[in-house]
């Protein structure tokens, strides 16, 4: 059971994922780095089907996704965009009961099941107690926190999240970081794009670098990050050192 | 299965129960009232004031004093005409707004609005003959022409929604530059009908344009009240709605047609109102939230109650003569909108 990218090619003409082939395996918690620009997002979003596959094929659970319908593969894999939209007038609730669309109908009426399991996502988030708040009047942190709950109540496998902690303060984005953590514990896949290595290696148990729209190295932190990788990728000189508390390494320009 | 769905019509029931006593519950029966309280006193004013118990005598045929023939051929044919074109207008803003996700949005930024007046406009001028009760079928053509103009000039790779607003924009020019065009090339004789028309107004409105708009417009609202969830989704944004399942082009296609539709056969039987589409939706928002299940039927009465408000005050300001129901709602609405957005401003500091 896993994600299975074989010779996929998708994105635009100024920009081309180059045949990407790659195995995400169920119960991972992955993390795509690489330099802006070399196609980290556009490969995520194509395996949440946000983007539109050219040519290859995306495997779910022996499924091939990219041939089912848009609701039937987000009962399989929840997506959060980097900058999702905030709607107005919107409760946190509100927010995180959309997460049950893929399995209502097209009315969206609320079955008692869609209403536990909200009110799951709910604690889980350790946003109960903001329940009823606008989602415009919270901060920047949970704010992310509420439409990480939204991806919780979808109630998938798979939760593929872009850059999750961008525009987040330290606290908001460790606290992110572990939420995701703790999720993936309880037995859901966790595919993230991430800038910082650092806090990749951390929580990532499977690194998938990324230059120039194709995939330029895989495997655990230990095995991927070393100088000479990130000089190669992102063209700077740099020292690798373990992390003082998770012994994970951390990179630091020389 | 029918365990299943027996649980989720028990949920149903409660939510419905827990909505009538909600605030938005009785935001709506206000405005209910309210547009039935207006509806009546906008059927006694005008170049002849009816008093309420005449009204009331002639309208449901009670006995005593009647005046049958002004209640009856002349403003409640306005009166229904004022809160459905009223009601879609708003609904079209509402369509329009989630989709956008830009408070300026609006059916006049699509550029609808100026196609269906421009289409509507020439039908008039250049065919005269055509019957009043085709002149929504013209205007609709011209609101969809200026719709899929501004969708395929935006439609080079998706359907963005800055595009569209600005392609839109450009859209609403070229066809509100074609207005003026037939305006000042028109002889002054011919214009004057044209011309009040265009500034949105009821006057000269009767049972045959009632029939020409009831049935498509009732129809739209019912759909896009169906489609009141799919409208919550397209508000947040393309790729959360896209990763919640929603198939996001098609949709959008979807709902930009009956906007498209509302606001068009709208402007082809009342003229442009475009105020209403803008206003209503924001005031609507402040009252009952951002879920479209609430503010969808919020917005339908906030703008019919608008254009009947409108349409009664500019008859009873100098009667005979009537002021146009587009300058009115303009000049009610806009103090309001502007006291509704300071204050919201005020509470969206974060």
């Amino acid at each position: 059971m896993s994600i299975v990218l074989a010779n996929v090619i998708s994105g635009y003409e100024e920009f081309m994922l180059k045949s990407i082939n790659l195995t995400i395996q169920k119960g991972s918690y992955a993390a795509l780095i690489g330099p802006n620009g070399c196609g980290k997002s556009t490969l995520l979003k194509t395996i949440g089907q946000i983007t539109k596959l050219k040519s290859g094929s995306i495997t779910v659970d022996d499924q091939e996704i990219h041939r089912l319908p848009a609701k039937t593969v987000a009962r399989q894999i929840a997506f959060l965009p980097q900058s999702p939209v905030v709607p107005t007038g919107i409760s946190v609730e509100q927010l995180v009961g959309y997460g049950r669309a893929p399995h209502q109908s097209l009315l969206g009426i609320r079955s008692r099941r869609d209403v536990e399991i909200v009110e799951e996502a709910l604690c889980t988030s350790g946003l109960y107690t903001f329940k009823d708040r606008a989602l415009k009047d919270l901060s920047g942190g949970q704010r992310q926190r509420a439409f990480i709950a939204m991806c919780l109540a979808q109630d998938t496998p798979y939760i593929m999240l872009d850059e999750p902690t961008s525009y987040l303060d330290i606290r908001y984005q460790y606290e992110t970081l572990d939420l995701l953590q703790q999720l993936n514990s309880q037995g859901r896949t966790v595919v993230v794009v991430l800038h910082d290595i650092a806090q990749a290696s951390r929580y990532a148990d499977h690194l998938v670098v990324m230059r120039d729209g194709a995939i330029f190295a895989e495997g655990t932190p230990h095995e991927v990050v070393s100088p000479s990788l990130v000089s190669s990728v992102y063209e700077i000189n740099t020292s690798v050192y373990a992390d003082p508390v998770s012994q994970t390494p951390v990179v630091t320009p020389v | 299965m029918s365990v299943v769905s027996e649980a989720s019509g028990a949920q149903w029931r409660a939510d419905f129960k827990s909505h009538r006593s909600t605030k938005a519950f009785r935001i709506q029966m206000l405005l209910l009232f309210s547009c039935v309280a207006v509806s009546l006193l906008s059927l006694g004013v005008g170049a002849v004031n009816i008093p309420l118990d005449v009204i009331l005598n002639s309208l449901f045929n009670l006995d005593g004093q009647k005046q049958t023939y002004i209640i009856w051929k002349s403003r409640l044919p306005r009166v229904l005409i004022a809160l459905l074109a009223g009601a879609s207008l708003a609904v079209s803003g509402v369509i329009v707004q989630a989709i956008i996700r830009n408070p300026l949005a609006s059916p006049k930024i699509m550029g609808i609005n100026s196609g269906a007046a421009l289409a509507a406009l020439g039908t008039v001028m250049f065919l005269p003959n055509v019957p009043v009760t085709y002149l929504p079928v013209a205007a609709a053509l011209g609101g969809i022409v200026a719709a899929v103009v501004v969708l395929f000039a935006a439609h080079l790779r998706q359907v963005s929604p800055a595009r569209l607003a600005l392609v839109g924009i450009a859209v609403g020019m070229v066809c509100d530059a074609g207005v003026d065009y037939l305006l000042v090339t028109a002889a002054t004789l011919e214009i004057s009908n044209p011309l009040v028309w265009l500034t949105g107004s009821l006057w000269a409105r009767t049972w045959v344009h009632v029939q020409s708009i009831w049935l498509p417009l009732i129809g739209l609202l019912g759909l896009t009240m169906v489609l009141s969830y799919q409208l919550d989704l397209q508000q947040l944004g393309d790729q959360t709605a896209r990763g919640l399942g929603q198939s996001t082009n098609k949709m959008r296609l979807l709902l930009l047609g009956v906007a498209t539709l509302l606001a068009s056969i709208s402007v082809g039987v009342v003229g442009v109102i475009g105020f209403i589409g803008l206003m209503s939706p924001h005031i609507s928002r402040s009252l009952v939230g951002g879920r479209h299940r609430l503010l969808l039927p919020t917005a339908a009465l906030v703008g019919a109650l608008l254009v009947v408000l409108a349409d009664a005050v500019g008859r009873a300001i100098a009667p005979p003569l009537e002021v146009s129901a587009g300058i009115l709602s303009a000049m009610l609405g806009a103090p309001y909108f502007i006291w509704i957005m300071s204050r919201s401003q005020k509470g969206q500091s974060t």
